[in-house]
């Protein structure tokens, strides 16, 4: 008998089978974040990302328009990414030098009447193109040249994100992170949308909003998250934001997206952040964190950690007290929801592969983690029916 | 084949920039609405019979699909027919109209998500304000810009309509105007002064560059500002098939693939002069290496720069330039695998 965790069995968060299934038709199948616009920020630059089995990469051309193609030379595969020329409007392979523009034409196979003497063919010989796009101020790529749009894909949940418009925002460097979690990425998904736990494991970290009156919901295989301050943090809400506005007044509340697949946003009243799982391995997962504020000035920000200092100064703390924690670093302690996150993780990735491991029943505010395997096997099935 | 003409009452008329332009509606009957229907961005041809003779001409429709039947017409300094449509033609005359046609069209797309760059001139707005209309309309997640160039700004057509969509639009229309010889009393500072050029192209995609990276161009002005436009363009390596183009008064093809032509070339390499007949199909490179001279070269494709020389007396064309910044050109230098001649009598020196 197949042991099962709600819809899936418990080998898809456990197997190579199962990873290997999903990097090939979820992670190869569908537009991938690439990191964020200012990433490309002019003429020449370029990036690549790895999405599923597709290495891709984005370049801008001299018209500013961004050009995303499989970083694969058309001679004998190199990762190519490496622009020669003045101005860069060339991109050489390091192997032998075949050559392509920054429209993926081969322009140039070096001694060409010597080494193929029958001539190559190089307009069969270009670069095999992706697709790129921007949405919210994120470079997103997708693997093939002619995909569904991001209108198509997101359109529907988009409304539902929050009005930030985070291309006007401006990155704070030291907020940038990336961690591994020894977890399957639906593991970490699931943590991430998870309702019922905000108010249990996060008891003493997320208390400033107010998880009874969350709305929740989907649009296709995108769930989506609202939640209103809690009163004693929304009486004299504009004092208490610890840095400035991100959104206009009167919007107040924290909006927690996770996009299929994998794709979290965490978009409050004075930021927006990115939370970007990467499935690594069936049971390690990478997380990108990134985040951005108001475009203030240094005096804004600094008034409005006066103004709200009185809040914070109280606020949280340790999920356990001192006594109860194993040690100085016991994440437990930490009064730090992500890393209160991650050891939840962990410690229920631990259990999966016990053969006495049995799921408990799924509790009301657990409805998005049993909605999200169904939104994989749902994807699965219609990937495997067009191939 | 003599395609049908449909005969089609005016339902209004009405004067644009002080009667420079006129607009005429045409009342559609529900069943010729499928005969007739068109595309943003298309044209329809009427026929009147004026001094004993029949005369025939194509308008641009100056309204998106949905809208009423609509062109706009600008006066010829002598032209027969925009002349009678702006004197004489009123509500209730009927005009024989034929079927929308033409190649340059824009489908709005409500799942596409596009960038669309217009750039007009004078009375080449009326198939871009169909368009523009038409993706503010049906393409909920595209972005147009539009860089419309006018003598001045007494002779801006639609220019109210144009403000309107750009004030109830903010978030999905830019509109810049460039104006040529503004009256400083009477318009007070347009985007920029002069020509729709290469300069005010680069800076208007600098200043809004495209975000959905689905991007397209849209060209209408008269054949030398196209010209011009699309040589900007294809100067930032925007790819032909992103670029559409109409010339009122026709549309002009672009020249292409350059030929050169039969030529001498005194040619400067390794601090001796000589004399080398190129070949009108032959690029300067091959030429030389002809003649038996050895000259520096490399990709032969216009990447490397290894062939580059100073071109001190004649012309040429270069099919490609990559290797070439613009300040090289003007200083003269060529890519002389890229090059043909186009004087008869050349000089060119690898040694400078
Ligand atoms: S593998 Fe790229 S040039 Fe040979
Ligand atoms: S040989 Fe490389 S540019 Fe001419
Ligand atoms: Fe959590």
């Amino acid at each position: 008998m197949t042991r099962m965790y709600h819809h899936l069995p418990v080998d898809a968060y456990t197997s190579q089978d199962w990873f290997d299934r999903e990097q090939r038709l979820i992670f190869s199948r569908t537009w991938r974040y690439a990191g964020l616009a200012e990433d490309v920020p002019e003429p020449g630059h370029f990036v690549s990302v790895q999405a599923g089995l597709n290495n891709i990469f984005i370049v801008m051309g001299r018209d500013h328009r961004l050009r995303a193609f499989h970083n694969i030379c058309r001679h004998r595969g190199t990762q190519l990414i490496r622009a020669v020329g003045k101005t860069q409007k060339a991109l050489t392979c390091p192997y032998h030098d075949w050559t392509y523009d920054l429209e993926g034409n081969l322009i140039s196979v070096p001694d060409e009447a010597k080494e193929y003497p029958n001539g190559v063919d190089k307009s069969c010989l270009g670069l095999k193109p992706a697709s790129v796009d921007i949405w919210r101020g994120m470079l997103f790529v997708h693997p093939d040249p002619n995909p569904p749009s991001l209108a198509e894909w997101l359109g529907a949940v988009d409304p539902l994100l929050g009005p930030h418009k985070p291309e006007e925002l401006v990155e704070y460097p030291d907020a940038r992170r990336s961690y591994e979690i020894k977890a399957n990425w639906k593991i970490v998904v699931e943590n991430y949308i998870d309702v019922y736990h905000l108010s249990h494991l996060h008891s003493n970290t997320l208390h400033m909003y107010d998880h009874a009156r969350a709305e929740y919901g989907w649009k296709g295989p995108h769930y989506h998250f609202w939640e209103p301050p809690a009163p004693d943090y929304a009486t004299n809400l504009e004092k208490n934001l610890p840095t400035p506005r991100v959104i206009p007044e009167p919007h107040i509340g924290a909006w927690v997206p996770m996009l299929f697949p994998g794709i979290g946003l965490g978009a409050g009243e004075d930021s927006w952040n990115i939370f970007i799982i990467t499935p690594l391995g069936p049971d390690l997962t990478r997380v990108e964190n990134r985040t951005k504020l108001a475009n203030a000035s240094g005096w804004e920000f600094q008034k409005q950690e006066w103004s709200s200092w009185s809040f914070w100064k109280d606020f949280g703390g340790p999920k356990y007290p001192d006594s109860d924690a194993t040690g100085e670093d016991d994440p437990m302690a930490s009064g730090d929801f992500t890393a209160e996150d991650i050891y939840a993780c962990e410690q229920q990735q631990k259990s999966l592969t016990s053969p006495f491991f049995e799921v408990g029943p799924a509790a009301n505010g657990e409805s998005p983690v049993v909605r999200h395997q169904q939104a994989i096997l749902d994807f699965l099935e219609t990937q495997e029916a067009g191939t | 084949m003599n395609p049908d003409f449909f005969s089609l009452k005016v339902s209004e008329i009405r004067p644009e920039i002080k009667g420079k332009a006129t607009s005429v509606t045409f009342d559609l009957p529900a069943s010729l609405a499928k005969t007739l229907g068109w595309q943003a961005g298309q044209h329809v041809t009427l026929r009147f019979h004026l001094n004993e003779k029949e005369q025939r001409r194509s308008y641009s429709i100056s309204n998106p699909p949905g809208a009423p039947l609509r062109i706009t017409v600008k006066r010829v300094a002598g032209g027969l027919v925009s002349n009678h449509i702006g004197d004489h033609l009123k509500p209730g005359d009927t005009v024989d109209v034929m079927p929308p046609f033409g190649q340059f069209s824009l489908t709005p797309d409500p799942l596409k998500r596009r960038t669309h760059y217009f750039f007009g001139a004078g009375s080449g707005i009326t198939p871009l304000f169909a368009m523009i209309n038409a993706v503010l309309k049906e393409e909920p997640h595209s972005v147009a810009h539009l860089i419309y160039g006018n003598a001045d700004g007494e002779n801006i057509i639609f220019g109210e309509e144009l403000d309107n969509l750009a004030r109830d639009h903010a978030a999905r229309f830019t509109l810049r105007h460039v104006l040529s010889a503004p009256s400083l009393w009477r318009w007070s500072s347009p985007w920029r002064k002069g020509r729709v050029d290469a300069d005010a192209i680069k800076a208007a995609v600098m200043e809004t560059p495209p975000v959905a990276q689905d991007v397209q161009y849209w060209i209408c002005g008269p054949g030398a500002m196209n010209t011009e436009v699309n040589n900007a363009l294809m100067a930032l390596d925007v790819p032909a098939n992103r670029i559409h183009a109409e010339s009122f008064g026709g549309a002009a093809a672009p020249a292409s693939s350059v030929t050169g032509i039969a030529a001498n070339a005194k040619v400067d390499l390794g601090g001796a002069t000589y004399e080398v007949p190129v070949a009108a199909d032959q690029t300067l490179l091959n030429a030389i290496l002809s003649a038996g001279l050895t000259p520096p070269f490399s990709c032969q494709s216009g990447v490397c720069g290894a062939c580059k020389a100073r071109l001190t007396n004649g012309r040429v064309h270069m099919h490609a330039r990559m290797a070439l910044e613009d300040s090289d050109v003007a200083r003269g230098d060529i890519l002389s695998c890229q090059s043909v001649a186009t004087s008869d009598e050349l000089s060119i020196s690898f040694d400078k």
